[in-house]
């Protein structure tokens, strides 16, 4: 990992990747702690259409409205490396990621073919 | 060699597959009322999808990042938000006109109803993207669409004046409705650079695993590809030109586009012309079905590709088969996919900014790109097109409505 990351442009909105390379989900926010006077630190990344109510107004709460998912939250201590993605070091299944694709794919399955 | 012969088949799919709907009519329809005049235009848009492709490629290969990642990453949640918003709505407008045109094609083959053969289109379509390796898709697709080539033959048959065809490609406006003018060079601007065609590439580039040492492929793709499909963009305007200019006829259906063939040619031009269109119009209903799930599941984070199984992306695969089925409909509603094509491709120009300066920002950025950030040349052709396509933003709404959808 490198020694310093831009948090704006160098984690957050970027891919979540789970131990096998799965994509589950987005940095939709970062929890931040420290007061004033102390150095910030990064405590845990935030995932989850619930996050995105604090992001953009009136269009992120249709959209965290239209997505209904709920928030996960990642401690920092979890996270493998950051390099294009921000890998993490359990699956997505464990931290609770990932669920609408594994809730959806049963149905998918009944389909013929599913597995070409 | 076996390397070599793979590029050269990819290239004759990427001819094959750089017509859309929105070619077609932007093209002919420019043909038949300004003749040769526009042909420059079609310059100037296809060296701008060129050097933004070429740049969504090079950022997918050094980065391993798709469009709508770096899109989200760069201007941030909201501003991505605004851009995903408009580009699915654009993206959903696109889809319907083109699979409108595919049954349009159908009915002119086969003479079956209409609505019955929308049915079977979106079933077909629906069966080959979940049954079908991408691979064969992509040629399929892109082999029939060659069949486009007959426009070529067809504008050679339908001598034109060879001058008045060079000085279209010189920058000039010669007309006493400039109005008119505008809005069909906006148009050939916007059919030339649709956003989900790089939505689409630079998704590919990512699945397909490039690295830096694609580079040199990615720009052979972007040059070789486009640029011969412009050079069917040309034979569409000027049989468009040599055929209708003049003659009070307004090529409003794809079946007029394709008497383009069959004037010169006779049945069998007719022939290959509807065949041509409809592999082209039917490859650009997949790559626009893709590219709208793409779109969100790189906004949202979820597993995506087009080389996974359909059980491989449930979301993804959800994704676009609820846009498939939207699109079925709105086509139902017996909207017309000529009118249609033309409303998306006016409104894609309006969301080209949205798409193209993220792609800008990011591929100039070292932190992701290293060494292979932009050079002086991407710089200056990107940022000339950025200009463009502001000021065409701007104005392509006003014009449209001034010119009455270039009804003049």
């Amino acid at each position: 990992m490198s020694e310093s990351i831009d948090l704006g442009l160098g984690l957050l909105d970027h891919q979540l990747l789970d131990k096998d390379g799965r994509r589950c989900g987005n940095v939709d926010d970062l929890a931040i702690e420290g007061g004033p006077g102390e150095p910030a630190e990064v405590v845990a990344i935030l995932v989850g259409p619930d996050v995105w109510r604090e992001r953009a107004g009136w269009i992120g709460r249709i959209a965290a409205w239209v997505a209904r998912g709920g928030r996960v939250r990642i401690p920092w201590g979890e996270v493998a490396e950051v390099s294009a993605h921000v890998q993490l070091k359990k699956t997505a299944a464990e931290y609770g990621l990932g669920r609408g694709d594994d809730r959806l794919r049963p149905y998918i399955e009944k389909i013929p073919g599913s597995h070409r | 060699m076996n390397k070599i012969f793979g590029v050269a088949l990819g290239i004759l799919a990427a001819i094959g597959g750089f017509v859309d709907i929105g070619d077609l009519v932007f093209n002919v329809a420019a043909g038949a009322t300004f003749g040769y005049q526009l042909l420059w235009v079609v310059v100037i848009g296809v060296v701008g999808i060129i050097t933004y492709s070429e740049m969504c490629g090079r950022v997918s290969a050094v980065s391993q990042k798709a469009v709508f990642d770096a899109v989200r990453e760069r201007v941030g949640f909201k501003a991505g938000l605004i851009t995903l918003i408009a580009a699915e709505i654009v993206n959903a407008m696109t889809l319907t006109a083109e699979i409108g045109g595919v049954a349009i094609c159908l009915q002119l083959l086969s003479g079956l109803p209409y609505r019955l053969l929308i049915v079977l289109a979106a079933i077909v379509l629906a069966i080959v993207v979940w049954i079908v390796n991408f691979d064969w898709i992509e040629r399929i697709f892109g082999y029939g669409g060659l069949c486009l080539l007959v426009f070529a033959v067809a504008a050679v048959k339908l001598h034109p004046d060879w001058g008045a065809v060079g000085h279209g490609f010189v920058p000039h406006v010669d007309t006493g409705n400039k109005l008119l003018y505008g809005y069909f060079a906006i148009g050939l601007l916007g059919a030339a650079m649709t956003p989900y065609e790089v939505y689409f590439y630079s998704s590919g580039a990512v699945e397909e695993g490039w690295t830096v040492k694609d580079l040199g492929l990615n720009r052979l793709n972007a040059i070789v590809g486009y640029g011969l499909g412009g050079f069917l963009s040309f034979a569409l305007m000027i049989v468009g030109g040599a055929l209708f200019l003049g003659k009070g006829i307004d090529p409003a259906t794809l079946g007029s586009i394709a008497m383009g063939a069959e004037v010169p040619l006779g049945q069998i031009g007719l022939l290959l012309a509807l065949i041509g269109i409809l592999f082209a119009v039917a490859g650009a209903s997949i790559d626009t079905l893709f590219s709208g799930a793409y779109d969100l599941a790189q906004f949202c984070g979820f597993e995506w590709g087009r080389h996974k199984s359909p059980a491989g992306a449930p979301r993804f695969t959800l994704t676009w088969i609820v846009l498939l089925i939207l699109a079925m409909l709105a086509v139902m509603t017996g909207v017309d996919a000529v009118k249609l094509t033309e409303f998306a491709v006016i409104f894609s120009v309006v969301a080209l900014p949205l798409t193209y300066l993220p792609i800008l920002l990011v591929a100039n950025d070292k932190a992701y790109m290293g060494n292979y950030a932009n050079g002086r040349l991407a710089n200056v052709l990107g940022i000339l097109y950025l200009v463009i396509i502001m000021i065409v933003a701007l104005t392509a709404i006003p014009l449209m409505l001034l010119t009455n959808l270039g009804q003049g």
